[in-house]
Formats: structure tokens, sequence, C-alpha cells
């Protein structure tokens, strides 16, 4: 049953067929040929349920947030804010590059997002500094995949919904890994430009009035930062109801900076539908999936399956990095948390892994998935960023932050605490 | 009537498909921007006035269900549905093109099982007369109404794109069918999203 399931979604998959397509069709599949009783009749029962979660209407909420925010014009400023504090580190404004990223990402829930946005900024920087271009590249790529690791993040909230595990802890148990990994990736060009001095570039001075006056240009992120993440802290909100103040705040913020129009509106409206109409789909599909699975004892056998190998809890983590890491070159990376969350996080929660830790893990898999090749694509949002050079110089300039991650996920493993202190101390 | 007439015919009805789901995903944009104001105001009333107004959940939910199925259509007509294209990128042409084809068939399939058993569930709950477990007792078949329709829609836009495409197949116009239904490399996405982005720094889009 194992067999016959795993060759049809893969020969679904390497088709080309729609990923919600083919989990939904493999589950029509399955129904008949398993099962005694007509299964696909749930399926609209359920797709309703879905559909009108309340916790999952945290997902439009946070991609028009993150749209709005785009379009609301302080990126430039709070990027040049982030030079005048950073750049006089050996890398110059690399360190801008990951510390505007940051910040951004404690507004925004996406990497691509945060990527594209700091990556317009800064690539103009490289030649008129002399930095080395690929150590630059990399250091917006990777920068950008902090977007889903720090609060607010739109893959947290698909994997808390997939392991009915709390959306509030999992943010929580994000912040210190999030800027830990931003220290680390500082540290990697650091590292580098000790060892290359002339990949820094021309060194950056500011003053420290200067660098005050600039802290005025924080203040937006910083304001939905805390009216998001800070809500649902004080006990005010739900992670949906923090979503919804966090598009108030986003549209007084634009209507400020005299960026609210129509058209700015319209273009907000569509992209935030597009996507989410995209995770959705795939949502439903996976969700009815499932629901087959289980039914005809499909999860079940390959839980059986697997445990049954009797590799240690350590050695099973090994295999779940391994397997992350190649899915990643080649699926996109929601597609790949919905299809395969469901399988992995139970096996792993049965072995005695936290399920909070877990879905941290997981995400710095999907950061690692987001810039190596051939299908990482943050990788290819910095090279359209370009316009001109070699794809192979964003690929060997990640490389070392890939590193990062990989060092990033030893330490977890070893302290979970690293993850799990923070939201211990808020339930007690 | 010619072939070409009978192609522009085909076009015209396309182009006018496309504009009806794009203004379907306005509306339900405006019905998420709109949830996202009701919730908003029933935490600030509840926080500053101690006023439990309720039933943002609950409406929201429905909303969010109609602006995504509405939203599909949309999303179709952008190819913006993730498939793999690890195999697909080294097929030739004609072989893509059908795996094109292949690809919106099963789309299809998905689309109109879903939308038949959701049909269902909206004409259970009319017949029965069924009322959300709620304050607001809200009849479900009304916002499971405006949800299946969303889904029917969907499923007439994928059968429009499905002729459109065979249409183009058979009388080899490659260029048209890959407009149509091709797979969007990483490389075209990730071209989108930077050209956003410039666009936004730069202020071009306000």
């Amino acid at each position: 049953m194992i067999a016959v399931a795993l060759v049809l979604l893969l020969a679904l998959m390497a088709l080309s067929i729609p990923v919600a397509a083919s989990l939904g069709v493999l589950g029509l599949l399955l129904d008949p040929i398993y099962s005694m009783l007509p299964l696909s009749r749930a399926m609209g029962e359920m797709a309703w349920g879905t559909s009108t979660e309340f916790l999952l209407v945290a997902i439009p909420l946070f991609i028009m947030l993150g749209e709005i925010l785009l379009r609301a014009g302080f990126a430039e400023r709070m990027y040049g804010a982030m030079s005048l504090w950073l750049s006089w580190l050996p890398g110059g404004l690399m360190h801008a590059n990951i510390g505007a990223s940051t910040l951004f990402a404690a507004t925004s829930g996406s990497s691509v997002a945060t990527a594209a946005t700091v990556g317009t900024v800064a690539i103009p920087q490289i030649k008129r500094f002399g930095y080395n271009e690929p150590l630059f590249l990399g250091s917006i790529a990777a920068g950008g995949t902090l977007g889903i690791l720090i609060p607010p993040s739109i893959n947290l909230v698909i994997y808390g919904v997939l392991t009915n595990s709390s959306v509030p802890q999992l943010y929580l148990a994000g912040i210190i890994p999030g800027l830990l990994m931003a220290l680390l990736f500082m540290a990697v060009i650091i590292v580098a430009c000790k060892i290359k001095p002339h990949w820094g570039g021309q060194r950056v001075t500011a003053s420290w009035s200067e660098r005050l006056r600039s802290l005025v240009h924080l203040l937006p992120p910083a304001g939905i930062f805390l009216l998001v993440v800070g809500s649902i802290y004080a006990g005010v909100a739900t992670p949906t109801e923090a979503a919804a103040l966090g598009v108030l705040g986003a549209l007084v913020l634009a209507a400020l900076f005299g960026r609210l129009k129509i058209a700015m509106l319209r273009e907000v409206l569509e992209s935030s539908m597009r996507a989410t109409a995209m995770i959705m789909i795939i949502v439903v599909a996976a969700g009815f999936l499932n629901f087959v699975m289980s039914a005809i004892g499909l999860t079940g056998a390959i839980t059986d399956t697997v445990t049954g190998l009797g590799w240690s809890p350590m050695w099973m983590l090994l295999a779940v990095v391994v397997f992350y890491v190649i899915l990643g070159c080649f699926m996109e990376t929601l597609s790949m948390m919905i299809t395969t969350i469901p399988i992995v996080a139970p096996i792993m929660t049965a072995l005695g892994f936290d399920p909070i830790w877990l879905g941290i893990i997981i995400i710095l898999l999907v950061e690692t998935a987001l810039i190596t090749p051939p299908v990482g694509l943050n990788l290819f949002v910095v090279q359209s960023l370009r316009k001109s050079g070699s794809m192979q110089a964003v690929i060997n300039g990640s490389m070392p932050f890939v590193l990062a991650l990989f060092v990033m996920i030893g330490l977890l493993s070893a302290f979970p605490g690293l993850a799990l202190w923070l939201p211990s101390v808020f339930t007690n | 009537m010619n072939q070409i007439s009978h192609r522009s015919l085909l076009a015209r009805t396309f182009a006018q498909a496309r504009r009806l789901s794009l203004i379907g995903v306005w509306i339900g944009g405006l019905l998420t921007l709109a949830s996202a104001l009701l919730i908003s105001y029933d935490v600030i009333v509840r926080r500053l006035f101690g006023i439990t107004i309720g039933g943002s959940d609950e409406l929201s939910g429905y909303a969010f269900a109609i602006s995504t199925s509405w939203a599909l259509a949309y999303t179709a007509l952008e190819r913006a549905n993730v498939r793999i294209d690890l195999v697909y990128q080294h097929m030739p042409v004609r072989v893509a093109a059908l795996l094109d084809g292949i690809a919106l068939v099963a789309l299809g399939v998905f689309s109109v099982y879903l939308t038949y058993h959701a049909h269902e569930v909206a004409l259970q709950s009319w017949q029965q007369g069924s009322r959300a477990n709620t304050p607001l007792a809200t009849p479900l078949w009304l916002p499971q109404l405006m949800w299946v329709a969303g889904l029917a829609w969907f499923s007439m836009i994928l059968a429009l794109m499905l002729v459109r495409a065979s249409v183009a197949m058979l009388s080899g116009d490659m260029a048209t069918l890959k407009a149509v239904c091709g797979v969007k490399s990483v490389h075209e996405e990730a071209e989108e999203e930077a050209a956003t982005g410039i666009r936004l720094v730069k202020g071009e889009a306000a």
C-alpha cells in the first residue's frame, strides 16, 4: 500500500501536475482502491471546515499585512538607518543587509518579499563601495530567509494548524533562534572579511548624532512588530486578531507616508488573494488526502514502518534533516511543508521530540531550501534584481550561509532550550 | 465561420472571463479587508470598553471561504498553482505541451469533485434549514452557496482554459498554449517578485 501510494504521488508530481491536484487526485484514487466506504463524500464538509477555520483566517491577513507594508514606503529609510548602525563592522553594508532583513522579518511573514525588498535597496551599493559581489548577494538571499523564522510567520501558522500546536508558542519559540541566526549570518560575514579583507569594501563611518537621528526610521517596523506580536503576548488578541490589527496598523502607516491610493490597494488585494488561494487549495487537498490516508490505515502503516526501523531519535532527526535538504532542492517550500508535515511530525513526536521545537527545526530546513540550488527561490529573486552576471555568483555567495543554517540546526538539537525557553516563561 | 474568427471569438471569451475573475478577486479582497477591520474593531472595543460584540470570527470565516474560492479562478489564469518542473523543464516542446494539458485536466478533475461535494454540503444545509451554532444563527446555506459558486466558477474557468489550450495545440500555436497553461518557471516567478520589489521601493506603484 505504501509503495503504491508513493509511486502514484511521485508519478503525479513528475508529470508536473499542480501540487494541489496531485494530492487531491491521489486521495480520489486511493479511496476506491483501499476503502470499503466512499470516503470522498466527506470532501465537502472537510473543505468547508478548513475554509472557515478562524485560525487560518490569519493567512490572508498576514499576507495582506506584508503586501501593504511592502508598499508603505519605509524600506529605503530603514535600510539607511541600519547601515549607519552596522557598517563599521568588517563587511560593512552586508551587516545592514542582515539587520534590515531581521527587522523586516519582524513585520513580514514571507522570505521572498524580505529578500526582494532589501535586495532592491542594497544591490546598487555593491559597485559603489567595492564589495565582493557573491558574498554580498548571498547575505541578501540568506537574510531574506529570516522572514519566516522571526514572527509573524505564515509558515508557522501552517505548521501550527497541521500539527495542532499553538501558534503563539511557535512564534515565541522562533524569536531567540531568529536573532541567533541573524548573529550567525553576521559572524559568517565577519569571518569571511577577516580572511579576505578586500571583500569588505570601503568602510563607511557615521557619527553618533547621525545614528541617533536615524532611529526614527526604525519606528514604523518596530511599531508594527509591537502591535502584532505584542498584542498576542499581552493576552489581548489571538494570532488572527493580531494579524487583523496589523493590517489596520499598516494601512495607517501607508496613509501617513502618503502611499495609500486606490491603485496601490488594488495591487495589494490582487497579490494577497492570489497567494491565499494558491496556499488554501493545497491545504484543502492535503487535508482530504490525509483523511483518506488515515482512514485506509496508510498513515499508521507508514508510521509503523518508520518506527520499525528501530533508529534512535538522533538518527531519525538526521534522516529528517537529510530528507528535507534533498526534497527542498526540488520542491517549492510551502507545498513541501503541507505535504510532509502530517507524516513527519507524528513520527517525530512519538519519538519524544517536542512539536514546538520540531516546528522551528523544520522552518530552518525550509530556510535552507530557499537558498539551495536548483530551486532556491530566494537565489532567483536576488539574481533577477541584479540584471547581469551569472547565477553561480549568488549560489556561491550563499553557501557559507547554508553552513550557518546547519550550525544553527546543530545548536538547536544540542540545546532545545534555545527554542523552548521563551514559550515556557510565558506559559508559567 | 473561418478559423481565424473562431479563435478570436475564443480569445474574446477568454479575455472576458479573465476580467470577471479579476472582479471576483477584488470583491474577495475587499471582503478580506472588511474582515480585518471588523476583527480589529471587535478587539479594540472589547479591550477598551469591555463590550463583546462577537460574531467577527464567524463572519470572517465565511468571508475567508468565499474570497478564497472566488480567487481560485484568477490563480489558475495567472498560472500561480505550484507545479514541480523537475522533469518538465527537460522535455521537448510538444511533450511539455502535453504535460500542460494533463495538468489542466487533473486540476479540473479535482475541482469538479470538490465543487460537487461542496454543493452537497450547501444543498443539505438548505434542505435541513441548518443554522450556525452561534449567537448569529446564520442560515448556513447562504455563505455556503456563495462559496460553492466560486468553486463552480473555478471549474468553468479550467474548462475554458482546456478548450483554449486544445485549440492552440491543434493549430500548433505553442506560444498561446504556453501563455494559457505552461509552467511558470522559477525564473519568471522570481522576475515578477523582483520587479515588484523594485517598483515598491522606487515608489512607482503609489
